[in-house]
């Protein structure tokens, strides 16, 4: 019991930090392509910092409060349900079905949030990241039913152990890899799935009324969202970590993936972002699932 | 004198009392605490779910030479307590505020408690069927009382219930062509008789007995292609109407395909009756069927514009998941199905309360005519948040083990498309259920809407009820799965042993307990992070971010039609394929058959015919 | 008194109807109660002959002539049953309002159906009939409005071409047979009448009747006979003459006829019968129209159900037969003054709240819904037919099951137009009291037989058990078990379960 309380308190804690990196890994990255130098190491820090320090901190009511807090603690619960090297308690005590669903809170959150802003371009917003959960979740449902199958259990731990034995599921079923790294992409609602935000159009959507430590936790929200991205892929495809170096270096290396092809790309409209959601992965997915399942 | 013939008792006074003093002021809160009679009789036959003996009922009759009897076992006893609780909450709701209001505005409010109490009745009466006889004298009382309750309110109501009834109808005579062949292969209308039966039965048999008894109560449980009267016939039935409606009544479908189908015939047959060309058995046929039923109405639900539609479509959707669940069979899929059923009772129950409660103080259930109302309504509104998380099924309300169950045992079984299905119903759920709260409380409040309050005590407090129910039982479902292995268990499924938090298996399990204590964990320490900035400034609805402009109270600044432009951009089309089309081909079918006959004795001279068909007949002498 | 007296049912009426007329020159009133008189003495004879009998049969040689010659009357349950329905129903349904004449022909109306009831030869059988459509024309013909003397005449024509075909039927039988005692005919049908010629013969009874027993296709004339006349005739004829044409028919077949071919053929035109009679009425707008046409549905309900050999078959006749005879003429009084356009009548149930729950009652009694009698009665008729098990049995419990959901339509949308909110143009006048009270009366017997289901099952068993019994006709008319010799007929379908029970006969009625 006091080990599973130390771990509630621990992994947030280097989630955070982890989530931070990739944060600037993530600016890095775009500087890299778009030939510019690109922010200092601490820069995600100071925004935080910056953020919450303001003086002028905007409500608009009790569940503005009350949403943004479940975004954040929704991705803060999700992330320690992931095996990570050292620290596998809890998430022996709960399976991938739960995740699935606890990965599906913050959105909801934000969307309370954003809702009780009263204005229409979060809602519009919302709508749209509402759409992008139903585009990607579906190929990402498949991913997972597929590589339940193929450890046999929903139990997180057991599936890495069981890749530590057997090997990595990235040889075992590529065509399932490959769906759920398209999906990653929609979920981390980066470019060509940006539309919710669609800064030009809508005004940066949910965010729209988003200010001060509002925006901060949704700064916070974002690093623990790519750690989650990144280390559920690693968990789910690479074996997870043995050591906390592979370990981070595999799930940077698979955020690093989207967002170098990010950054190529304009954005698709909602419809357009249905149909490629909706089409390659799932067709992948799908024929990876009949590969494995038949095989 | 049983504890059954107690709570029929209990049930016919309740109607008796609705009957002669529906419109007496104090009539509200003698009947609601005649349902708590009936609510605490069902509660004392609770031993039912830990093993003990049926309860038999007193009364009995032979006609024509058949037997009627009646009793209580473990399965009735799962839906009773159900019925007997929503029926509580919808009476509650009723009691005070609400049956005032809507006497004042030319509702007959006494027809109204009188229907509500003649549904529990007839439900208890049903419920404790004992072979093909009573339960088809059951079926039919509780068809007809819910057809009382639909055209109650009068109205378009009217309407709907009629077509309620022709879909009964049809449903009740499948069930008599069941109950007709299931007498004659067997010579009895005993349900031991039928599974002692089915081993000569020939596959021809089986089939048709199947598929007359699916089609039969599949209508009731509102399953495709048969599912055109529900959402309409619920949504339209005066508020608490639907509340009591929309969690328990169509569920008597579910509950006669367990005592018949699942029951009766056994799941083995089921498993064992293969559909000629394909690799399907009869129980994966009812599978698909029941993943249709999921997906098509759930979308249906996400393009309404009228709040009560909208919850009436998804209750039929999510009525798949149960049908889903028992069908393939295992110990998680069933139990997960079985409970779904009482999960969706108590926040469907919720959700219609509540909106019934926006109706009440709005007078509208338009989701473009409303918004903001979390401000004035806020414990409504926490009543609808709990509702929809349940019902989309999310950690930590009950809906969500149930679901979780049936997730997990389909992944057992290696079913990935009925996995996927139930994904996509549930994810339509989600975004469609956000609309729901988004358009009603969320966004811009409406100048006309300042002055709204909160709805009285008498109806908040079964609507709070019922939201802790889904919370508790989310949080500790180990009771609720007791009283589902112990349905399990008469029926002969498999059984689920559960715990108090959920399952407990080396690979994947579920422990509510834990994932409630972390995701509140998770929250605490998003609070903390939150709460680390400075002190927030309030401001009103009209300061905000206009792109320059100003805002008035007269500027409409509210997003609430095609609420989802994209998703419809891309899929609207595909709405063209649902199953109107089989119902309006149908009933123009009838129609032009209708006028053929009509025309018989119209246009031509009856000798002429006399004398034809006089000439055919001899000829068919010969 | 002796079963001879029954001869007096038939002639009691019949005197009076003839006296009506005269006496009514000088008091119309005299001539009413003369009619209750004879109508009630009639009952009275009857049911003191059904006591009697206590369960046995017996045969009455009117005249003294002994059968297989002299008219004979044969009395079995059956027969009593529907005999004694005959004067009680008229009673009911009397032409209150209507002149002398009116009240002669009803009279000699009366008469003659109790003559069809009871008769045991084909050739009275056909006297009575004839004198049927005779007093049900001028019935009809009676009523002054110009659609109802259109109707009359298309009646007139129908029934008269009806009439022609049941003669050729009889003819041909007497051509085969040399007899019309349905006794006599039972013995020498197996011989005789097993072949086509037979067949057609049959054929050619069941529509001759078939055109008063609401038989699909030659009933053209109930849909304009029964929207025109006044609704307590309307009763009368789609109540009472209809079955007892349909009883006829059903004493042919068990006795004269016993192949699967000629049920095959009842089930066929019943069949057809209840889909177009249904659906008709499911477009009728006429609120009389659509009682008409579901009149001539629930008749095919009838046939079909007797249709099936057996005793279990003739349960299932009686009791559809027995219910519709309850409910029908109870809604055609309360079309009486409900009649006309469906939609005129809008919010017309409100305020008459008596009449309003009678509607739905006997509605809900026709639908089928239990624990009402019209339940039990369509379970029977389903049971039995699938019990059966052939394509074409199975096909008619479809359709009667189909028919259900189409009456159920019917039937309730009619009822949410009466029941609506909003009133229409002019509300139609209050029901008239014994219109009212008449129906009221068959409303109680419907809910209470709920109570007493358990007897009338055991009865309508022991009835049917009597009516399939050809053994049993045959000993009881011709005396002494030598003429009952063991022929085809006793093992075919109609006298499968005949021996269930032994026909007692009483010593002085026998002798």
């Amino acid at each position: 019991m006091p080990e599973l309380i130390l771990e509630l308190v621990l992994m947030p804690l280097v989630a955070f930090v982890a989530g931070l990196g990739m944060l600037l890994m993530m600016r890095k990255i775009a500087a890299k392509i778009q030939r510019r130098v690109g922010p200092p190491f601490l820069q995600p820090l100071y925004d935080v910092v910056k953020f919450f320090g303001k003086q002028t901190q905007i409500s608009h009511g009790l569940i503005h409060d009350v949403g943004i807090i479940v975004a954040v603690g929704g991705y803060i619960a999700a992330e320690t349900l992931i095996p990570v090297p050292g620290m596998d308690g809890i998430a022996g005590r709960t399976d991938v079905i739960v995740l699935i669903y606890f990965l599906m809170v913050p959105s909801l959150g934000m969307a309370l949030a954003a809702g009780q802003c009263a204005n229409p371009n979060a809602s519009i917003g919302i709508s749209r990241a509402l759409t992008a959960m139903l585009a990607y979740d579906i190929p990402f449902v498949i991913v997972i039913f597929g590589m339940s199958w193929i450890y046999g259990t929903t139990n997180l731990v057991q599936m890495v152990e069981y890749q530590q034995v057997h090997g990595w599921g990235l040889f075992q079923a590529p065509l399932l890899a490959f769906a759920g790294l398209f999906a990653l992409q929609g979920m981390l609602g980066k470019q060509p799935f940006e539309i919710y935000v669609a800064p030009a159009e809508i005004a940066t959507g949910p965010m729209v009324e988003m200010g001060g430590k509002y925006l901060g936790s949704l700064v916070v929200m974002q690093s623990f969202s790519l750690y989650t991205a990144g280390i559920l892929y690693t968990t789910l495809f690479l074996g997870g970590g043995v050591t906390w170096i592979d370990f981070l270096l595999k799930a940077y290396l698979v955020v690093a993936i989207p967002m170098a092809i990010a950054f190529q790309f304009p954005r698709y409209r909602a419809e357009q972002m249905l149909g490629v959601l909706w089409k390659w992965p799932v067709l992948a997915g799908l024929l990876g699932l009949a590969l494995v399942m038949l095989t | 004198m049983t504890l059954l013939d107690g709570l029929w008792a209990a049930s016919a006074l309740t109607a008796l009392v609705a009957a002669a003093f529906g419109r007496h002021p104090a009539a509200g809160s003698w009947l609601t605490v005649l349902y708590g009679l009936q609510f605490l009789v069902v509660a004392m036959m609770g031993g039912l779910s830990e093993g003990a003996d049926p309860v038999p009922a007193s009364v009995s009759f032979v006609v024509l030479g058949y037997g009627l009897a009646w009793q209580f076992s473990a399965l009735s006893w799962f839906f009773a307590v159900i019925t007997a609780g929503a029926a509580l909450a919808a009476a509650w709701f009723v009691s005070g505020a609400w049956g005032r209001a809507y006497a004042a505005r030319g509702g007959d409010l006494r027809l109204l408690q009188l229907a509500l109490a003649l549904n529990p009745l007839a439900m208890y009466v049903l419920l404790a069927s004992t072979d093909f006889l009573s339960l088809f004298v059951g079926w039919e009382l509780v068809s007809w009382s819910s057809f009382l309750l639909m055209l109650s309110g009068g109205g378009v109501g009217v309407r709907w219930a009629l077509r309620y009834l022709v879909y009964a109808i049809g449903g009740a005579m499948a069930v008599m062509a069941a109950m007709a062949q299931a007498h004659a292969l067997t010579g009895s209308f005993g349900f031991g008789a039928l599974a002692a039966a089915v081993p000569e039965l020939s596959a021809a048999s089986l089939w048709m007995l199947v598929i007359l008894l699916a089609a039969g109560f599949g209508v009731k449980m509102g399953l495709l292609p048969f599912h055109l009267w529900q959402a309409g016939a619920y949504a339209e039935t005066p508020g608490p109407g639907a509340a009591f409606l929309g969690a328990i009544s169509s569920r008597m479908g579910l509950y006669a395909m367990l005592l018949t189908l699942f029951g009766g015939l056994g799941l083995g047959t089921l498993q064992a009756l293969h559909i000629p060309f394909t690799p399907l058995e009869a129980h994966e046929l009812l599978a698909w069927i029941a993943a249709f039923t999921m997906v098509l109405p759930t979308f249906t639900a996400l393009r309404q514009n009228d709040a009560r539609w909208l919850l009436a479509w998804h209750g039929i959707g999510q009525g798949g998941y149960m049908l889903l669940g028992v069908a393939m069979g295992d110990a998680l899929a069933s139990a997960g199905g079985m409970m779904h059923v009482f999960n969706h009772a108590t926040y469907q129950a919720a959700l219609f309360m509540a909106v019934t409660a926006v109706v009440y103080r709005t007078g509208t259930a338009d989701l473009n005519r409303l918004g903001g109302l979390v401000t004035r309504m806020p414990l409504t509104f926490l009543v609808l948040l709990i509702g929809i998380i349940g019902l989309a099924g999310l950690p930590p309300m009950n809906g969500f083990v149930s679901k979780w169950l049936i997730y997990r045992a389909l992944i057992d079984e290696g079913q990935p498309l009925l996995f996927v299905a139930a994904v996509i119903g549930t994810l339509g759920t989600i975004v469609s259920v956000y609309k729901l709260l988004h358009n009603i409380f969320l966004g811009r409040l409406r100048v006309e809407h300042e002055s709204v309050r909160e709805v009285p005590w008498s109806m908040l407090t079964p609507m709070l009820a019922l939201a802790a129910v889904v919370f508790v039982t989310g949080l500790a479902p180990g009771p609720v799965l007791d009283w589902v292995a112990a349905v399990q268990r008469e029926l002969g499924f498999a059984v689920l042993v559960p715990t108090l938090g959920g399952v407990d298996r080396p690979d994947g399990g579920l422990d509510m307990l834990w994932v409630v204590g972390i995701m509140l964990a998770g929250f605490g320490v998003g609070a903390l992070i939150f709460l680390a900035g400075g002190r927030a400034r309030t401001v009103h609805q009209l300061d905000n971010y206009a792109g320059g402009h100003f805002l008035s109270a007269e500027v409409r600044y509210h997003y609430s039609d095609n609420f989802y432009a994209g998703l419809m951009h891309r899929i609207g089309s595909w709405y063209r394929g649902s199953f109107q089309w089989l119902q309006d081909a149908l009933v123009s079918a009838t129609d032009f058959l209708a006028q053929g006959a009509a025309g018989v004795y119209r246009a031509v001279q009856p000798v002429t015919w006399l004398l034809g068909v006089t000439v055919l007949a001899l000829w068919w002498a010969w | 008194m002796t079963a001879d007296a029954v001869t007096l049912a038939v002639a009691l009426p019949l005197l009076a109807g003839f006296l009506s007329p005269a006496l009514g020159r000088s008091s119309r009133t005299a001539a009413q109660w003369l009619g209750w008189a004879a109508l009630a003495a009639s009952a009275a004879v009857l049911w003191s002959v059904w006591v009697r009998l206590d369960g046995g049969t017996a045969a009455v040689a009117v005249g003294g002539f002994r059968p297989p010659l002299g008219i004979a009357f044969y009395l079995d349950g059956m027969a009593l049953l529907f005999a004694l329905a005959v004067p009680v129903v008229t009673l009911l349904f009397w032409p209150r309002a209507g002149t002398p004449q009116q009240f002669a022909l009803t009279l000699v109306l009366a008469a003659a159906a109790t003559g069809l009831a009871l008769s045991g030869d084909i050739f009275n059988l056909y006297v009575f009939y004839e004198l049927t459509a005779v007093a049900s024309f001028g019935l009809v013909a009676a009523h002054e409005a110009r659609r109802a003397q259109a109707a009359a005449l298309r009646y007139l024509l129908l029934s008269a071409a009806g009439s022609v075909l049941l003669l050729a039927g009889i003819a041909v039988v007497y051509l085969r047979t040399g007899t019309l005692n349905l006794a006599h005919l039972a013995t020498l049908a197996p011989e005789r009448l097993q072949d086509p010629v037979g067949l057609a013969a049959f054929a050619l009874m069941l529509l001759g009747l078939g055109v008063k027993a609401e038989l699909f296709p030659v009933n053209g004339w109930v849909p304009e006979v029964y929207s025109s006349v006044s609704g307590r005739l309307a009763g009368l004829l789609a109540g009472l003459v209809s079955k007892l044409a349909v009883l006829v028919v059903v004493r042919a077949l068990v006795l004269v006829f016993p192949r699967p071919e000629a049920a095959e053929l009842m089930l066929v035109l019943g069949t057809l019968g209840i889909v177009v009679g249904e659906l008709a009425a499911w477009r009728a707008r006429d609120l009389r129209r659509q009682f008409a046409f579901s009149s001539i549905g629930q008749l095919g309900i009838v046939f079909v159900a007797f249709s099936v050999p057996g005793p279990a078959g003739i349960v299932a006749g009686l009791a559809v037969a027995l219910h519709h005879l309850l409910t029908k003429p109870a809604l055609f009084l309360l079309a009486e003054r409900w009649g006309g356009a469906i939609e005129g009548l809008r919010g017309a149930g409100r305020g008459q709240w008596l009449a309003s729950t009678l509607f739905i009652l006997f509605a809900l009694s026709l639908v089928g819904v239990p624990p009402l009698p019209g339940f039990w009665a369509k379970l029977l008729t389903v049971m039995s037919l699938m019990e059966q098990g052939t394509g074409p049995a199975r096909a008619g419990a479809v359709v009667v099951m189909a028919a259900t959901v189409v009456e159920a339509a019917y039937l309730f949308r009619t009822l949410g137009v009466l029941l609506a909110r909003e009133s229409g143009a002019e509300s139609p006048q209050p029901h008239r009291g014994p219109d009212l009270a008449t129906a009221s009366l068959a409303g109680l017997i419907l809910v209470g037989s709920v109570f007493a289901l358990r007897p009338l099952g055991d009865g309508l068993k022991a009835l049917a058990a009597q009516a399939v019994d050809v053994d049993g006709y045959v000993r009881t008319v011709l005396g002494g078990p030598g003429m009952a010799v063991s022929h085809p007929a006793s093992q075919a379908p109609g006298g499968a379960g005949g021996g269930a029970r032994v026909a007692h006969v009483p010593p002085e009625i026998a002798s």
